[in-house]
């Protein structure tokens, strides 16, 4: 492995360099390595999408490169497919707002608050990104079986549960985005709003709420996307004909394979692109990153 | 007139903790219980299950092949993530953000979708094992489906993006005119990754390593796939104990030990962060 400074091969008065022309041997190494990794990420996007242009005969349905460029299994893909995709999609809108509900004035109130042991109540709000996505997925279930046999409502198995558990991992991306804005945030913005007359709700409506709108768009997303590709919560909450599209590939995945399922999923790849074009356009790509997905 | 932000905290902070606690609480419990079959559970507090596990070899087997799967995926995002990500906080130009989007774009797609790009690209008939045969490297196709290099592989999938994301953080915090001052006064580009820019990140990549291990450990998603039902780490047994075996109380004893383990991670994790902080080695 040679690696390399970029800003040191091309330093002028970097020092121990020979005269004249000098191959970079390792800079083209650094950025040689660096490339493996983007193989890696992309390389299976660009496969899926490919073999879902691929018509084939019966035997050689799944090939990359495509040779037989057509969009038959586009025709193909099944309703279960389309109805799993509709879930997946209302599952995952509904948790995103819902966790914008929940999380933004969580986030006002542990930036503004003066309570004592703040750090324990944003480490609570934090928690559901620590605990393990299918310990979630088992503690959920059993909650709502007990749930069940005391109330005699089963939750489990309907949208509802399944939104529960959704809202629960989408809370703190919405908690942590909004938060790191807030931190950052003017207060004198506000002091100079209500000085001019404005009242409290104005105030937040017309101040506070455009100022923070980039924490709330990136929260959102990330609590979007989460939902929209679980599978270890899903897979405990969904029913028998009533999954998610994740669940629904990983047991198609398990059982027989149709290559219509690459259509599907290059839909949802274009869809996903679409979603953080969007995104970049309306906040940037540097807020998205700034406001502190990783939290 | 002041605002009340601490009454506005009261229902989130109420619904968040109750999901939580209710959860946690109900799924711990049952851990202790005993398994009577077709999913009924017994009523008494009893260790049977946490005696099994920590009896049984299958058992610690699973929970010693899931810290090393962990491990090594680990290492590998390090090893492949801190360039890429030394490489974006470097540049200067706009392809930090082009290159940039290509990480969050590979991150923001269900891991299952990119699985069936790895099935097809690991196929007998596939691109790589026909390239590789091709070359003369291997006679026979090779694949990582069903292997504990499959599931390193998956891992790594679910870890590499987080990884250049979080350490493209780290790098940010170390100044460039660090490095160019090592360049002034003379130091080869190897002299400068060796004194200033390794040492100056290792507290931020040690804390972002327990962070990506502790993924590995609890990933589901592309274990199961990748190990196509060969290959056991804790989180796939789970499930499998749970909706195959419908045995909730051991299902609750795996998820109470994958649980346990991650906390511990987290703590380890917390505490570096706070002896690093008041030795004022982090930037934050």
């Amino acid at each position: 492995m040679t690696i390399s400074t970029p800003a040191a091969t091309s330093a002028p008065n970097g020092a121990r360099r020979r005269p004249g022309f000098h191959f970079p041997t390792g800079k083209v190494s650094f950025y040689g390595f660096c490339s493996l990794s983007y193989i890696f990420l992309l390389s299976p996007l660009v496969v899926v999408v490919g073999a879902s242009l691929h018509r084939g005969t019966r035997y050689t349905v799944v090939k990359f490169p495509p040779e037989d460029l057509s969009l038959y299994w586009y025709t193909q893909i099944p309703d279960a497919h389309w109805e799993a995709l509709t879930l997946s999609f209302g599952l995952a809108f509904m948790a995103s707002m819902l966790a914008c509900v929940v999380g933004i004035p969580a986030a006002l109130g542990l930036v503004r608050s003066n309570i004592p042991l703040k750090g324990l109540f944003s480490s609570i709000f934090r928690a559901p990104l620590q605990i393990p996505s299918i310990v979630t997925g088992v503690a959920f279930l059993q909650m709502y079986y007990l749930f069940g046999d005391l109330t005699g409502l089963y939750v489990n198995g309907t949208f509802a549960g399944l939104l529960l558990g959704h809202l629960f991992v989408g809370i703190p991306y919405v908690v942590g985005t909004v938060g790191a804005v807030l931190q950052r945030f003017d207060t004198r913005l506000e002091e100079a709003a209500q000085s001019l007359g404005a009242g409290r709700i104005t105030t937040f409506r017309r101040v506070t709420l455009p100022v923070i709108m980039p924490g709330v768009y990136a929260g959102g997303l990330y609590a979007f996307m989460v939902s929209f590709g679980d599978v270890p919560i899903s897979i405990f909450l969904s029913a028998p004909g009533f999954v998610t599209f994740p669940v629904e590939l990983f047991y198609g995945m398990e059982n027989d394979f149709n290559p219509s399922v690459l259509a599907s999923s290059t839909l949802v790849i274009l869809f996903s692109l679409g979603l953080l074009l969007l995104m970049q356009r309306i906040v940037g790509l540097e807020n998205l990153l700034r406001s502190g997905g990783g939290s | 007139m002041k605002a009340r932000w601490d009454l506005i905290l009261i229902p989130s902070f109420v619904l968040s903790f109750m999901l939580m606690a209710a959860s946690q609480i109900i799924f711990l419990r049952a851990s202790f219980y005993k398994d009577l079959g077709l999913g009924r559970q017994g009523e008494d507090i009893v260790f049977t299950n946490y005696g099994r596990f920590f009896t049984d070899e299958f058992y610690l087997d699973v929970l010693w092949l899931t810290i090393q799967v962990s491990f090594l995926a680990m290492l590998f995002t390090l090893v492949f993530g801190f360039p890429v990500a030394y490489m974006i906080a470097r540049l200067r130009s706009r392809w930090a953000m082009i290159l940039l989007a290509g990480i969050v774009i590979s991150t923001f797609i269900t891991i299952v979708i990119k699985v069936f790009g790895i099935y097809i690209m690991f196929s007998a008939s596939g691109i790589v094992n026909q390239t590789l045969m091709g070359l003369g490297i291997l006679d026979r196709p090779w694949t990582v489906i069903g292997n504990d290099a499959g599931v390193v592989v998956g891992l790594m999938h679910f870890t590499l993006g987080f990884g250049v994301l979080v350490l493209y953080s780290v790098v940010q915090t170390i100044p460039r005119s660090l490095e160019e001052a090592a360049q002034i006064h003379g130091s080869s580009r190897w002299r400068v990754w060796a004194r200033v820019i390794v040492p100056l990140s290792l507290p931020g990549v040690t804390v972002s390593a327990l962070m990506i291990f502790n993924m590995c450990m609890g990933a589901f998603t592309s274990a199961a796939l990748l190990g196509g039902g060969r290959v056991f780490t804790l989180p796939v047994l789970i499930q499998r104990v749970v909706i195959m075996e419908v045995k909730y109380s051991m299902g609750g004893t795996l998820a109470a030990v994958l649980l346990i383990s991650v906390l511990l991670i987290n703590l380890l994790s917390i505490y570096l962060m706070t002896r690093m902080r008041k030795q004022r080695l982090v930037i934050t």
